[in-house]
């Protein structure tokens, strides 16, 4: 047993991935006191987690359909204003009723946000447009929600700020090439430096696969399957702020159905179907086109606004492929996958799903798994630690 | 040019032929490792289509012809900065720089003034070390002054413009033979404070900027705003400060010789 | 200044091979308008602070006598001389104008009318330059 205080070196986590979940993960194991190595083949967040369009979430958009992730949503929301101040733009987010078929789904939606523990304010057309006059002047109703915008990189960059200053390594520009693996027990990573063009070997007691949508392509190097279905989506990014608070469809999910501002740009997302494999993504013509399509319904100076980027990420969706053929009904949770108990794999884990805005409510949960297993006795302290800023990261 | 896509609805669909045509660009790209003695340039011949970025070209020759070149990459919308390149010799973003724009050969160097890490990617540390302490993430919103913020709000805000790419450090000349030079983005982050302070500490701000190597070891050149992405305007805001500081450098003068 | 220690211990920007070369402030092909506005400023200034070395020297002919000096004055009437006159003009039209340019956005006024300035000094420069070459070139 290994209490902070004693004696015995500290356990050695050697964390594969350097998103926000990754990051996060370090952050909170660097708390507890465990020596840390986080490696990432690019730069941090330079995989799914840099490219969403930046909505911190308020949960209701699952607030119906998918009441685990809404409440997940709605309480890490919270967290993560506490602990990052000055990090997101705090203006709320409104969901707006274009069409009858909209103010259906009003009620329920109002009443589930409720049942989650997520605030709303019902308003009309009229103070809607006295918030957000570039609103579609037909919309009916909208509802205020707390939604916010995050920068998708700074946020996450202010856990990875921390745990480095808390004494984690974290190791961009390296990349994983095997994991280092005997009879079933998985005890480190052959990883190639890019800084040097150098390949060599990191031991470590546990290792931890944080890899988002390629988190099957690093599983399958210690021999096992984890159900994680890459699903993009496709976003769009104009110039100018079309709006100052997030502006969301009244629907049930739904292609191009919001709108997030950010700096001077506005994005317009998303989109949704799967792959095989997350390493090269298409930006396909016609989901662009409808963005542009659906954009229009909540903002009608989206058609003027000038291009600025199109571009594709991929959601980490758990679930075995062939279930869905478009990802969307598949659960939005997280999951840590300990491979000793799924798969009879010493000595590694995954963690996969989430969402952006729940970074460190799934790096508490995979930290408890993995200081349960190296009998490590220490509480999670991320709800109340205020990070660092990312500036912090870089200084020297 | 890579795995085909499953859109959940119409492909195929003839409007997108044309922008799928598939045509090559050749690029010469920047390489160099810690124990190389000198970089050398690397040419590849990648597929291209109309919507194709330098930085998807790049990210085709990482998967596709040479997995060890190391590049910086995030957003991939123009928002995070990391991408920041020289693309035939000038400062831009690869994530919003389209192939098809450039001409058939086309030349990736990292950005200048700053030590070359590995490849393309430089060591941001010496940029974000020139920056002053404060260094605020958030501002008021500009944007639709007509509108009013809801309930509980004070006011709307938004991040600031600067999104800490270097292009500005990479494009100024000065900084070439004044390594010590703060440069257009401190400078610029610093005024963007005096302008709107939140409870900052302007006095500070000002005598950290009057410095030779500050405000004063600007030349004018406005490279710097042309080479900004964000419409951050540096060098205007150089000048801003410079403004602020002979006024009160003018009325301290004049306060003294009043009370001598 | 913040991180100067640690940038000098980690030795020189890596740029061999790259430009901008330590003299690549003099290139302003394919850089903006204000480039080379400066590039100009520099020349100029480096070639006034020569002339005005020239200038001096010329003058201490007059120490050695009106014969000395009206020798130099047969050079100086000759064409190629009238027309380094001419370059002189230029020099100082556009260091002084431009000059007037940076003193005015350097303090903060006008920055963002740098172009505009630029071009209403070149347009100002160009015509009293004509003026002063046919007054200068007269006789020629």
């Amino acid at each position: 047993m290994s209490a902070s205080g004693s004696r015995t070196p500290p356990a050695h986590v050697l964390i594969v991935g350097g998103g926000g979940t990754g990051g996060a993960l370090a952050h909170d194991l660097a708390l507890r006191g465990l020596k840390i190595t986080l490696v990432e083949r690019g730069e941090f967040t330079s995989g799914t987690t840099g490219r969403h369009h930046g909505l911190l979430h308020s949960g209701a958009r699952y607030a119906v359909n998918d009441r685990e992730s809404a409440v997940e949503c709605i309480e890490e929301n919270t967290i993560l204003r506490r602990i990052c101040p000055g990090t997101f733009e705090e203006n709320d987010g409104l969901f707006v009723a274009v069409t009858d078929e909209d103010m259906e789904y009003h009620d329920d939606f109002v009443k589930g946000c409720a049942e989650c523990g997520i605030p709303t304010q019902e308003l009309t057309r009229d103070e809607a447009l006295a918030l957000e006059p570039n609103l579609n002047p037909a919309l009916k109703a909208a509802v205020r929600v707390p939604d916010a915008t995050m920068d998708a990189m700074r946020m996450p960059l202010r856990f990875f700020a921390t745990a480095q200053k808390n004494g984690a390594d974290l190791r961009n520009y390296m990349e994983v090439l095997e994991l280092v693996a005997n009879q079933r027990v998985v005890s480190g990573a052959l990883v190639r430096d890019q800084v040097t063009g150098k390949v060599g070997e990191i031991r470590a007691d546990l290792v931890v696969n944080a890899t988002g949508p390629w988190s099957e392509k690093v599983a399958a190097m210690a021999g096992v399957d984890v159900p994680i279905s890459p699903s993009p989506g496709v976003m769009l990014a104009l110039r100018g702020r079309l709006c100052n608070m997030v502006v969301n469809r009244l629907h049930r999910s739904g292609d191009g159905d919001i709108i997030v501002p950010q700096r001077a740009l506005s994005i317009v997302g998303t989109s949704s179907w799967t792959v095989e494999d997350p390493e090269e993504l298409d930006v396909p013509e016609d989901h662009v086109r409808r963005m542009y399509e659906e954009g229009v319904k909540l903002i009608p100076a989206v058609a003027q606004a000038e291009f600025r980027a199109a571009w594709s990420a991929a959601r980490p969706l758990i679930g075995s492929r062939g279930a869905a053929d478009t990802g969307r009904e598949l659960s939005r949770t997280f999951k840590t996958y300990d491979h000793a108990e799924t798969d009879g794999v010493e000595g590694f884990l995954t963690i996969t799903g989430g969402k952006a805005t729940t970074l460190r409510g799934m790096a508490e949960l995979c930290a408890d798994v993995i200081c349960r297993k190296l009998g490590v006795e220490a509480e999670c302290r991320t709800r109340d630690t205020i990070l660092l800023p990312h500036t912090e990261l870089f200084a020297a | 040019m890579s795995a085909q896509p499953q859109p959940s609805s119409d492909a195929g669909n003839s409007a997108g032929t044309a922008a799928t045509a598939s045509e090559s660009r050749r690029l010469r790209v920047f390489r160099f490792k810690r124990g190389d003695e000198r970089p050398h340039y690397e040419t590849f011949d990648v597929p291209t289509i109309a919507r194709t970025t330098v930085l998807d070209a790049l990210r085709w020759i990482q998967i596709h012809r040479d997995r060890t070149l190391a590049l910086r990459h995030s957003c991939l919308h123009a928002s995070c900065g990391t991408c920041g390149l020289r693309v035939n010799g000038r400062e831009a973003l690869a994530c919003v720089t389209t192939v098809r724009d450039l001409g058939r050969e086309i030349t990736v160097e990292p950005i200048a003034n700053l030590q070359v890490l590995t490849d393309l990617v430089v060591d941001m540390r010496e940029l974000f070390a020139r920056f002053p302490e404060e260094h605020a993430l958030v501002r008021e919103s500009e944007f639709l002054p007509e509108a009013d913020p809801p309930e509980g709000i004070e006011a709307f805000e938004r991040y600031e413009d600067c999104i800490e790419c270097g292009l500005c450090l990479s494009a100024c000349p000065v900084v070439v033979t004044a390594e010590r030079y703060v440069g257009p983005a401190a400078l610029a982050s610093a005024e963007r404070v005096v302008e709107e302070p939140r409870g900052a500490e302007v006095a500070n701000l000002l005598a950290w900027a009057d410095d030779p190597d500050g405000v004063w070891r600007c030349h004018a050149i406005f490279e710097c705003t042309v080479a900004c992405p964000s419409n951050v305007n540096p060098a205007a805001r150089i000048m801003s400060l410079r403004g602020t500081l002979l006024g009160r450098q003018l009325r301290a003068q004049r306060r003294e010789e009043r009370t001598t | 200044m913040p991180g100067a220690e640690e940038r000098r211990a980690r030795g020189p920007v890596l740029r061999k091979g790259l430009g901008p070369r330590p003299i690549g402030w003099l290139d302003p092909r394919g850089r903006s308008l204000g480039h080379v506005a400066f590039v100009g400023n520099r020349i100029t200034g480096l070639g006034l602070v020569f002339y005005l070395y020239l200038h001096l020297g010329v003058l201490s002919m007059l120490l050695r006598g009106e014969r000395a000096w009206n020798d130099f004055l047969g050079l100086a009437t000759t064409t190629i001389f009238l027309l380094l006159d001419v370059l002189l003009l230029f020099g100082l039209l556009y260091h002084g104008l431009n000059g007037l340019r940076v003193a005015l956005v350097g303090m903060g006024y006008v920055p963002n009318l740098q172009r505009a300035l630029w071009w209403a000094g070149t347009v100002i420069g160009t015509l009293v330059l004509l003026a002063g070459a046919l007054h200068i070139l007269e006789d020629v």
